[in-house]
């Protein structure tokens, strides 16, 4: 996951994106494979949820999402966890600039 | 206990260990499944909240009017309402449901994402305030190319 977290006055700005197909049951259908897609997206700053998603097969393709917080300092690391339906994870961090 | 029950539960604990990084995050996938599958946006907003009585105001949602490609339509939103939560919908799509964000007191409802639709429809975006009203907002777009192959 690519993540870049800018901090402007009191105010955490974070854009990020996930590498995954999102595969749609129409599409997966048609593909003759199994639907996949990210089912839920999580960010922590020092152990504390700043981010909680769940999703559906409706995001794009490789997801671009951009959120914003308060309550954090520049740097502070950022951790952002996503699942998948069939149980990928994968987790990245940046540290907020 | 009996079996059935037993199993039941043991599919629970083994989904719940499956997800480390949620902490007290709520997984609405989870703890609303039926929201997922809902063909129309009224019966989504409905088995997610309990009712479909919105109020239209205090919700900013920004779309294109037409969208070049349905594969990664642009969704900006953003709102001053002190809420719970915040969810996105459409009817272009077999189902209704997009995402749904859980919040917390460091939360600001300032997000933009890009979403697939397979034709022309309408986005609804629900800001559920903490006083237990629904705030809506609501945004027609025509897709000129279809977006659900991608």
């Amino acid at each position: 996951m690519e993540i870049k977290a800018k901090l402007k006055d009191g105010v955490t700005t974070v854009k990020a994106m996930a590498k995954h197909p999102m595969l749609t049951y129409d599409t997966a259908k048609k593909q003759g494979v199994e639907a996949n897609f990210i089912t839920h997206i999580t960010a922590t700053v020092n152990d504390k949820v700043v981010l909680d998603m769940s999703t559906s097969q409706f995001l794009s393709k490789n997801p671009i999402f951009k959120f914003s917080f308060k309550g954090a300092n520049v740097g502070d690391k950022i951790v952002m966890t996503w699942v998948d339906l069939l149980g990928g994870t994968e987790t990245s961090d940046a540290v907020i600039k | 206990m009996e079996r059935r029950k037993f199993l039941g539960f043991g599919i629970v604990a083994a989904a719940a260990a499956l997800v480390p990084g949620t902490l007290s995050a709520e997984d609405y996938r989870k703890t609303k499944p039926a929201v997922w599958t809902a063909h129309t946006v009224d019966d989504a907003i409905t088995k997610m909240y309990g009712t479909n009585v919105t109020i239209e105001q205090g919700v900013t949602l920004t779309a294109p009017d037409v969208a070049a490609n349905g594969g990664a339509v642009p969704v900006d939103f953003s709102s001053d309402i002190a809420a719970k939560s915040v969810a996105v919908f459409q009817d272009a799509n077999p189902e209704a449901t997009v995402c749904a964000f859980t919040l917390n007191e460091n939360s600001i409802i300032d997000f933009s994402i890009k979403i697939k639709m397979k034709q022309s429809g309408t986005l609804t975006v629900i800001v559920e305030g903490k006083d237990g009203k629904l705030y809506s907002a609501k945004k027609s777009l025509s897709v000129a190319l279809g977006g659900c192959e991608g």
